[in-house]
């Protein structure tokens, strides 16, 4: 059998290989410009994977060879498109993966047990509640939502960090109620209830994510919040009426939010009926709409759809990060779309993967909970652009633009491959020793 | 927990199998119709990088044709005009913002070379992005008489070769510059006269004495009446709606139906009409193409149908319970096109059989090879070859001695027929002339019409006819 670090290395390649063709690709798009200049760019992602990569083979050897080369693949295409819309924008983004790459490799080497986190879990999620209500104080409009920090020149979203504090804390708390929760005590109006002592911070919880909506004006890191807060809670408990109660709840909340905010309406309208007014509240829905149709099944190439015009405004605004995945299905057609698609079921089927194989419950719940965080967040992004729920901006992982996003993203993968590496070797050594009981079957 | 896990994976999964469906949807299924929607920007830009074809005249001169630029290190294109508004409104435009008329829309997918084996060829880089080339029927100098004879008075000149079906003038006053399009859309569609409008496919007219031309045909070819059947004037006919009575209200006693046809007079059309009936006339109007719309290679849109008309809505031809001796001179709610007035002469001209007027007589790759060729197109036979003689000799009275000495070409032989309809407004007509020429070989068969004139039909459309069919025969000084 093939060691996992040579299987990952080996899966690197195609995705490195398909960054330069895609460079090529652009470059050879507009024949009177090609140009040398993104080559050194590609060499230094190149480097920061293999770094990953190496930091890999020294501290977590036995962690799943294929979750690098997925986030690679998808980290590639980003920046070719980001290249081709405009250069600086893939030039910073190169450098925020190199930071990413930085955290990733700090994880590995400052946390070689996982585990560690769950004893600090309440200061982890007291300091995420800390980081969302520094933004709801001191935070930055941009476009209508309150979700950046300025630092200098730079703006932070703190909120990205906010989520992986959150679910490390909601795994340790889950972990340690989940039998409580999952026995009802009650019945209120024929609904089987937990004891109120477990519940009470859950249903805090809902209501925060509810007050992020409303405060932040940020719908869908309130959905993504949530969704997580409901995936966690299932898996915690394995009931599904969890999901089912929560979910009517959320729902009840959401309309409320939309009958009293104007701009959630709005929204909501511009999705129903975008081409009602293609020209004002559904002008990005029907350019993207536009691009997919135009992309036809194996589109143009990349570098060669219509994607910025003459006078150097996307066609879609927000293209580099909210609709980051609609110039791709434009360029690289139906194939290309579906392509991406697969990547992140990829993804995330190596970290639910990741998670069944872990030992033990907060492992579990951890990798479970990141895991679900990328998928919902791809989820609800890809389908916002695609029309298939409103538009709520989230951001498409490893792929849109923004530093926050590429960097938290990167120390995501990073927990999810120290716990993969865990389990595994302690599997290995454990071959013939009983597994570890879990408390309540899920 | 581990169910939980793949449970929870796979309702996730599921959503990204939703994601892949609806982005199936909207790449292959909902594509078309999405790329055809007007301000779709995607579509403007790719059809901006074909080289469009061109779009000439039958003399070589080139109406329509495209620039090549650079912008950001892509060839664009964009059209231009070398002829300005001469043919506007038979070419149209292609903007990126405002759509397609005209040629440039009906012969798009030639001018963007989207037929045949083309797309192809393109996408495995065989062939270059270059459209097909149209050659009308067009005659630039023809054109440019008519043009040049309406100026800027509201009107319409359509001229079509009788033989072939071809039309080689097709011109609308108030005209616009195609090119102008792009940058002021706006303003010129606000302009009075409506210079949009292309007069002469879808300006509707009551036709007036010109349509008892159409009436004539109807009593010859019944067998009922001759050049020479006798009629006898008293001045006025009764009918159901009141009586006609004629131009001036004179009376002409004792008269045959070529004196009748020479001068136009109402009664005796009437009492033909009458005696005719709203069937036989009718059938003679659906020969003639009257309610149905044109076959002429323009949009739908742009060729308006003619015939009768009630609150919008077209009445059949042969419609019972109408006053048809009203009908036999022009009135009672016809409207009708100068392109249907020159169907009428056209097929006249050509032995009673009505052709497919038709602007485009070719189209060839940039290669030179023919794509597509017209070849003449029978609607049908009108008319036999005597009453199509007959009747050209009845018109060709009404050049030499009647309405119509105003068209009169010296040396060559003219027929016609004119035409004067009241507007509303007392005083102000619209004013027609139709017919063809030369008689014995006829070259040209002509429409026009003149748009609320104090003048008549003799007066104001006849030179204008006589300007045109002259440009067409030779240009003699």
């Amino acid at each position: 059998m093939i060691e996992p670090r040579a299987r990952e290395l080996g899966f690197l390649v195609p995705g490195a290989a398909l960054g330069f063709l895609g460079l090529a690709s652009v470059a050879t798009a507009r024949a009177d410009q090609f140009e040398l200049g993104p080559l050194p760019g590609a060499f230094a992602v190149l480097g920061v994977f293999l770094a990953m990569h190496v930091a890999l083979r020294i501290r977590a050897p036995s962690a799943d060879p294929y979750l690098l080369p997925a986030v690679g693949l998808l980290t590639v295409i980003g920046l070719v498109e980001l290249h081709r819309i405009d250069p600086s924008l893939a030039a910073d983004q190169a450098v925020w993966v190199a930071v990413g790459g930085a955290v990733f490799v700090a994880v590995l080497v400052l946390m070689p047990d996982h585990r560690v986190l769950e004893r600090f879990r309440y200061s982890i999620g007291l300091g995420g509640v800390a980081l969302l209500v520094a933004t709801m104080v001191f935070g930055t409009t941009i476009n209508g939502s309150k979700l950046w920090i300025a630092f200098g020149g730079q703006t932070v979203q703190l909120g990205e960090l906010a989520k992986v504090m959150i679910v490390i804390f909601l795994a340790g708390y889950l972990r340690e109620k989940r039998e409580l929760l999952a026995i009802p005590t009650r019945r209120i109006a024929g609904v089987p209830v937990p004891p109120m002592s477990a519940l009470g911070p859950v249903l805090v919880f809902l209501g925060a994510a509810l007050l992020l909506v409303v405060v932040l004006n940020d719908f869908g890191s309130g959905l993504l919040f949530f969704g997580v807060f409901v995936a966690m809670m299932y898996l915690a408990t394995g009931r599904a009426w969890y999901a089912a109660v929560g979910g009517g709840l959320f729902a009840a909340g959401a309309l409320a939010i939309y009958a009293l905010v104007p701009r959630i309406q709005d929204r909501v309208s511009g999705w129903l009926n975008p081409f009602d007014d293609p020209e004002g509240q559904g002008f990005q829905l029907v350019q993207s709409l536009y691009a997919l149709a135009e992309g036809g099944v194996v589109g143009p190439g990349l570098g060669r759809g219509f994607l910025v015009a003459e006078n150097g405004t996307t066609v879609i605004p927000a293209l580099e990060t909210d609709f980051i995945f609609s110039a791709v299905a434009t360029e690289l057609g139906l194939v290309g779309g579906i392509g991406l698609l697969l990547g992140y079921v990829l993804l995330i089927q190596r970290g639910f993967s990741i998670a069944t194989d872990a030992t033990d419950g907060f492992s579990k719940l951890l990798a479970g909970g990141l895991t679900a965080v990328l998928g919902i967040q791809a989820f609800l992004i890809v389908g916002g652009v695609i029309r298939l729920i409103p538009l709520t901006g989230v951001t498409l992982p490893f792929m849109s633009y923004g530093g926050s996003s590429v960097i938290t993203n990167f120390g995501i993968v990073a927990i999810l491959l120290v716990v993969s590496h865990r389990s595994h070797a302690r599997g290995a050594r454990r071959l013939d020793a009983p597994q570890e009981e879990e408390a309540v079957r899920g | 927990m581990d169910r939980s896990i793949r449970r929870l994976y796979l309702t996730m999964a599921g959503g990204f199998v939703a994601l892949t469906v609806l982005l199936g949807y909207w790449q292959v299924v909902a594509a078309g119709g999405l790329s055809n929607r007007a301000g779709n920007q995607q579509t403007l830009q790719r059809e901006r990088l074909v080289d469009r074809g061109r779009v000439l005249t039958a003399d070589g001169k080139v109406l329509a044709a495209s620039r090549a630029r650079r912008i950001e290190g892509q060839r664009v294109f964009e059209r231009i005009y070398p002829q300005g508004s001469l043919a506007a409104h038979a070419v149209g435009y292609a903007s990126p913002r405002e759509g397609k008329t005209g040629l440039e829309s009906t012969y798009n997918r030639f001018l963007t070379g989207s037929f045949g084996t083309e797309p192809i060829l393109r996408r495995l880089n065989l062939r270059e992005k270059r459209g097909a080339d149209l050659h009308t029927y067009l005659r630039s100098e023809v054109q440019r008489a008519a043009v040049d004879a309406l100026g800027d008075s509201p009107g319409a000149v359509v001229a079509i070769a009788p033989r072939t079906g071809g039309v080689i003038a097709l011109a609308s006053a108030p005209t616009f510059d195609p090119a102008a399009i792009a940058t002021n859309f706006e303003s010129i569609a606000a302009r009075p006269g409506a210079p949009l409008l292309d007069r002469g496919t879808g300006g509707t007219y009551p036709p007036g004495s010109t349509f008892k031309v159409v009436t004539a045909t109807a009593a010859l070819e019944s067998g009922l009446y001759t050049p020479t059947s006798r009629f006898d004037d008293t001045g006025s006919f009764n009918t159901p709606g009141g009586p006609i009575t004629n131009f001036g209200g004179r009376r002409f006693a004792q008269h045959a139906l070529r004196e009748a046809f020479t001068r136009s007079i109402n009664t005796t059309f009437a009492r033909i009409g009458a005696a005719l009936g709203a069937a036989q006339l009718g059938a003679t109007m659906s020969a003639y193409g009257f309610g149905k719309r044109p076959p002429i290679d323009l949009p739908e849109q742009e060729v308006v149908i003619s015939g009768r008309r009630q609150d919008g809505q077209l009445l059949p031809n042969d419609q019972r319970g109408e006053d048809v001796a009203r009908i036999a001179i022009g009135q009672e709610r016809l409207d009708v096109t100068p392109l249907q007035m020159a169907m009428v002469v056209q097929a006249i001209a050509n032995e009673g059989t009505l052709l497919a007027p038709r602007l485009v007589q070719r189209i060839t790759d940039r290669g030179g090879s023919v794509v597509r060729q017209h070849s003449p197109e029978e609607i049908g036979q009108v008319a036999t070859a005597q009453t199509a003689a007959e009747l050209a000799g009845m018109m060709q009275n009404v050049v030499d001695e009647g309405t119509g000495t105003a068209a009169s070409l010296s040396g060559l032989s003219v027929a016609g027929k004119t035409g004067t309809a009241e507007t509303g407004d007392s005083g102000r007509n619209q004013a027609w002339f139709i017919g063809f020429a030369p008689v014995e070989n006829p070259q040209i068969a002509v429409a026009v019409v003149i748009e609320d004139t104090s003048g008549t039909g003799g007066t104001v459309a006849a030179p204008v006819a006589a300007r045109v069919m002259d440009a067409a025969l030779g240009g003699r000084p």
